[in-house]
């Protein structure tokens, strides 16, 4: 049980880390003197002491959907496989109810951009209505996929599994669905070639568009639900699909689990400086590419025979 | 006469929770109409023709109330007839039920030998000697699922439902949509029973085509009653995918599986009256407010309709599968009983229906985008016209109608196992396998999968431990004690206005440009340009609409088509004398000619010769020259 709340707080205090580390690393690529890696809590720390500024035209969304987009998210933080060995892990939801509570978040989001009366937030809301519409079915299906390879569908019971037995024998579609999941990795949280997280400009905003508006602690909320989103993926990246090092003792198991996070993240930052952001209407062919790996994953895992 | 097994108890329950917030909804409405009398009427004779058909134990009594139900909602949607299209949707409407009606009639007749009187069990024994028992199944198919509004019967619904008067269109949406899939239960169950594998599967695909088209046809729609019946035929899709999950796997004999898709079927069946029926009346109550179902001219009517915004909220909520709601739970288990399709053998259907699950998960995705639309822009942002901004909450009853609605739907969120031990006992009833024990294994808390390696979800827990987290936040919000200031939106140097934000249109355009090769759009676009300059304009406007494809493709078509034929049967009927002449010897060449090919050998040659024989003949003789 100690291990279980440890691990979700030391994941809760990653989250901020990880983002500013896969920009410091962005920025060391391209030859700039890169910001801090704790540069997530300076940024926390300043909004947390600034006045929120409401704007006139919004109404009651604006003051509750920012907690609604962060408190599913920090839900799901206690719904994660276990990071070490005998670890207590949450057997009774499942993976398609982490989907459903992150969509919640992002359907609150999507609110939140339409309240302000403002043509930013409308667009934001508009492209991730669209972009969110075509993650779906590649979510369930890879989800469907990894619950057969793994024996079952809640993400922390087959965490267990795959560590402990891993199906060498469906190793191609292990690896559809890792593709697929990848893709959907980048595609829910924002990042290049979906979306461009450090951009304000009309043309390519998706995220940034609808919380164009907020301020002080409410943008603080938002960060850190896209943080914690951020941590949430790559943690169930990890845990799914390089199921490596459960079974060292406990401090080298953490370890292990951290140093994958990073490598997470340095995989997201090298794809993000060497694409280009893709055009809106692009997109849904990265997406169908996801959908398709998550349909041959299945395909492969039916035909060589459960 | 009448019976009361637990499936027609778990239908008065349903058209109960749905009628009982609409009479309060109904009666506040009811100053707004101007001819009391017929609308009273027709609408308890329609309530109680509800009633009759899921009680009735016969054929004749069955059919009575089936007739009776069409005919009072026909009227009903006259109630308040204000344009044309009214009527036409009326008439449309009344097309299609007594389509309908004619299979249904004669499945009875077939399956009763004539004599409508015998019960469901007599039926039974009639209908198991019966040699075509696709025939019978084709018919209850045409006959339910075109009250229903299943692809490609569903066109009537975006007409029908908008042209009703609110309190009619959550009747009709919620409940008389749902007294269809009490007669797929009750007499694919009780009558045709032994299923062949090829039943399940074409309702499955009818489900999924229903879903898909139901959610992309609604995400294009700026009617706000014709957005809701859009959403109708998707989640009447998502029933009959669980519905034909569980027909799959009944003759699959995976019995626990079975019921297990066959509740799911039932609980959504029950969710989708509550949800439906609440969105119903708070477009309703916004239709009231604002007169006009256009939702471009919404907007900002959180501010000044509070309760009905919360309801709509809920309802939204609950329509687009998110967690906690009691949509999701149902989704939840449908999705679950596909997940079951791994202990299939036959290698075919089993790599089919993962395209089941890709439906379902797109609808899924393809409701939160639409239902954001339709909660944002109807209640969000700044009002887009002056009877918006001038919008004020509805009286009393109606208020009172939205709000027990919305207990309907959070009693179904809350007491999750009653309602599926509930179902369990009338599919036990009805000679399936019961599976509460094994929804329900250890108290009320966890509703497992019955699937090996199937989920687990906690409803109750999700919903104690959201409220719990937001509490906990907004608690730590308010102990920070924030300095808040108010100030106007940021709008680029430019000022904030209702013609700023993004219109319904702007919001569905991403979706409807991926998806233009099936909406084909028809645009309107007409700007006023400034001194020539191609991006100076003064004033500009653009509309879109869009056609839906199965109208145009299947009926309209359709119409043509009989158009085209009654033409030249009109010409044959005006010939002069000599031409019939003429055809009377082109008959016999023909009669003549199919004779020697059918009975004597048969070549080609001969073939060639007779055929060019007989188009020169009609050529000259029949249609001859062109005037």
């Amino acid at each position: 049980m100690i291990a279980y709340l440890a691990t979700i707080v030391l994941l809760f205090l990653l989250a901020p880390i990880l983002l500013s580390f896969i920009k410091a690393l962005k920025m060391v690529l391209l030859f700039k003197k890169p910001v801090s890696v704790f540069q997530g809590y300076r940024n926390f720390s300043k909004l947390m002491h600034k006045e929120t500024i409401i704007s006139r035209e919004t109404s009651s969304i604006t003051r509750y959907a920012p907690f609604l987009v962060l408190s599913p998210l920090l839900v799901v933080m206690f719904f994660l496989p276990p990071v070490v060995h005998g670890a207590y892990y949450v057997s009774f939801v499942d993976a398609f109810t982490i989907t459903g509570l992150i969509s919640l978040s992002t359907f609150f989001l999507m609110l939140l951009g339409l309240d302000s009366a403002s043509a930013f937030g409308g667009m934001g809301s508009s492209r991730e209505a669209f972009i969110s519409a075509l993650v779906e079915p590649a979510m369930v299906l890879t989800v469907f996929s990894v619950s057969m390879m793994a024996g079952d569908l809640g993400v922390g019971q087959a965490g267990v599994n795959l560590a402990e037995h891993f199906p060498q024998e469906h190793m191609a579609s292990f690896l559809f669905a890792g593709i697929s999941f990848f893709i959907l990795l980048i595609a829910e949280n924002g990042r290049i070639p979906i979306d461009n997280p450090e951009t304000h400009l009309e043309l390519t905003m998706v995220h940034e568009a609808m919380i164009l508006d907020l301020t002080g602690v409410y943008l603080a909320l938002i960060e850190t639900a896209s943080s914690v989103k951020f941590v949430i993926f790559a943690s169930l990246f990890v845990s799914l699909f390089i199921p490596l090092g459960l079974e060292y003792s406990t401090p080298i198991a953490i370890l292990v689990f951290v140093a994958k996070l990073f490598a997470v993240a340095v995989a997201v930052a090298l794809l993000e400086v060497n694409t280009a952001k893709l055009r809106l209407f692009k997109v849904p062919n990265l997406l169908g590419i996801s959908i398709v790996f998550a349909f041959l994953s299945l395909i492969t895992f039916y035909v060589l025979g459960a | 006469m009448f019976q009361f097994d637990t499936l027609s108890m778990i239908f008065i329950a349903l058209i109960l929770l749905g009628v009982i917030p609409n009479l309060f909804y109904s009666s506040g409405y009811l100053p707004h109409i101007d001819r009391k009398v017929h609308y009273l009427l027709h609408y308890f004779a329609f309530i109680g023709s509800m009633l009759g058909v899921v009680v009735s134990a016969n054929a004749l009594m069955f059919l009575f109330f089936w007739e009776l139900m069409s005919l009072t909602s026909w009227q009903l949607i006259l109630t308040e007839v204000k344009d044309k299209n009214t009527i036409s949707a009326a008439r449309f409407y009344f097309l299609m039920t007594h389509f309908g009606f004619i299979f249904l009639l004669l499945f009875f007749l077939i399956v009763t030998n004539g004599n409508l009187d015998v019960g469901f069990a007599e039926m039974k024994n009639i209908a198991s000697g019966f040699m075509y028992p696709t025939v019978l199944f084709f018919f209850l198919v045409l006959g339910f699922l075109s009250k229903a509004g299943a692809v490609p019967l569903h066109v009537w619904l975006p007409y029908a439902h908008p042209a009703a008067p609110s309190p009619v269109s959550a009747l009709m949406s919620g409940v008389m949509l749902k007294v269809a899939i009490y007669g797929m239960f009750r007499f694919l169950f009780d009558v045709l029973y032994p299923w062949p594998l090829e039943w399940g599967i074409v309702i499955l695909v009818i489900g999924s085509l229903s879903s898909i088209i139901g959610v992309l046809y609604a995400l294009s729609e700026h009617d706000i009653k014709a957005l809701l019946a859009n959403h109708s035929i998707e989640n009447i899709g998502i029933i009959l995918i669980g519905f034909g999950m569980g027909m799959i796997f009944d003759s699959l004999n995976l019995k626990v599986l079975s019921t297990f898709s066959f509740i799911a079927a039932l609980f959504h069946t029950f969710n989708h009256m509550s949800f439906k029926s609440l969105l119903f009346m708070g477009a309703g109550s916004v239709l009231h407010q604002t007169h006009t179902k256009n939702i471009e001219k919404y907007g900002g009517l959180i501010k000044t309709m509070p309760i009905t915004a919360l309801t709509f909220l809920l309802a939204s909520i609950s329509i687009s599968a998110l967690p906690p709601s009691n949509g999701f739970l149902s989704e939840w288990m449908i999705f679950q009983s596909m997940l079951g399709s791994s202990h299939i053998d036959n290698m075919p259907l089993k790599l089919a229906i993962p395209f089941a699950v890709f439906a379902l998960a797109v609808t899924g995705g393809l409701a939160i985008a639409c239902f954001v639309k339709a909660y944002g822009i109807t209640f969000l942002g700044l009002h887009r016209s002056t009877n918006a901004k001038h919008a004020h909450e509805v009286n009393f009853l109606m208020t009172a109608g939205m709000i027990l609605m919305s207990l309907v739907v959070i009693s179904l969120m809350l007491f999750t196992p009653f309602y599926i031990g509930w179902f369990d006992e009338a599919l036990a009833g009805l000679g399936k396998v019961s599976v509460y024990a094994k929804i329900f294994p250890s108290g009320i808390w966890n509703m497992h999968s019955v699937s090996v390696h199937g989920g687990i979800v906690s409803p109750l827990v999700l919903l104690a431990s959201l409220t719990g987290v937001t509490a906990l936040l907004m608690f730590g919000y308010k102990a920070m004690k924030v300095k808040e200031r108010v100030h106007n939106t940021w709008g680029c140097g430019y000022k904030t206005g209702a013609k700023t934000q993004y219109s319904a249109t702007g919001f569905a355009g991403p979706i409807r440009r991926f998806f233009n090769w099936l909406y084909k759009p028809d645009e309107h676009f007409t700007k006023q340009t400034i001194a020539g300059h191609q991006s100076k304009f003064s004033d500009s406007y653009y509309e879109v609409h869009v056609k839906p494809l199965f109208e145009t493709s299947l009926y309209t078509s359709v119409a043509k088509a009989a158009n085209f034929i009654s033409y030249w049967v009109y010409r044959l009927a005006h010939f002069e004398q000599i031409r019939y002449t003429a055809m009377i010897f082109n008959l016999m060449l023909l009669v003549l000619f199919s004779y020697r090919i059918f009975s004597h050998e048969f070549s080609w040659a001969t073939f060639a010769l007779e055929s060019v024989i007989m188009m020169i003949s009609i050529k000259v003789f029949i249609i001859g020259d062109k005037k």
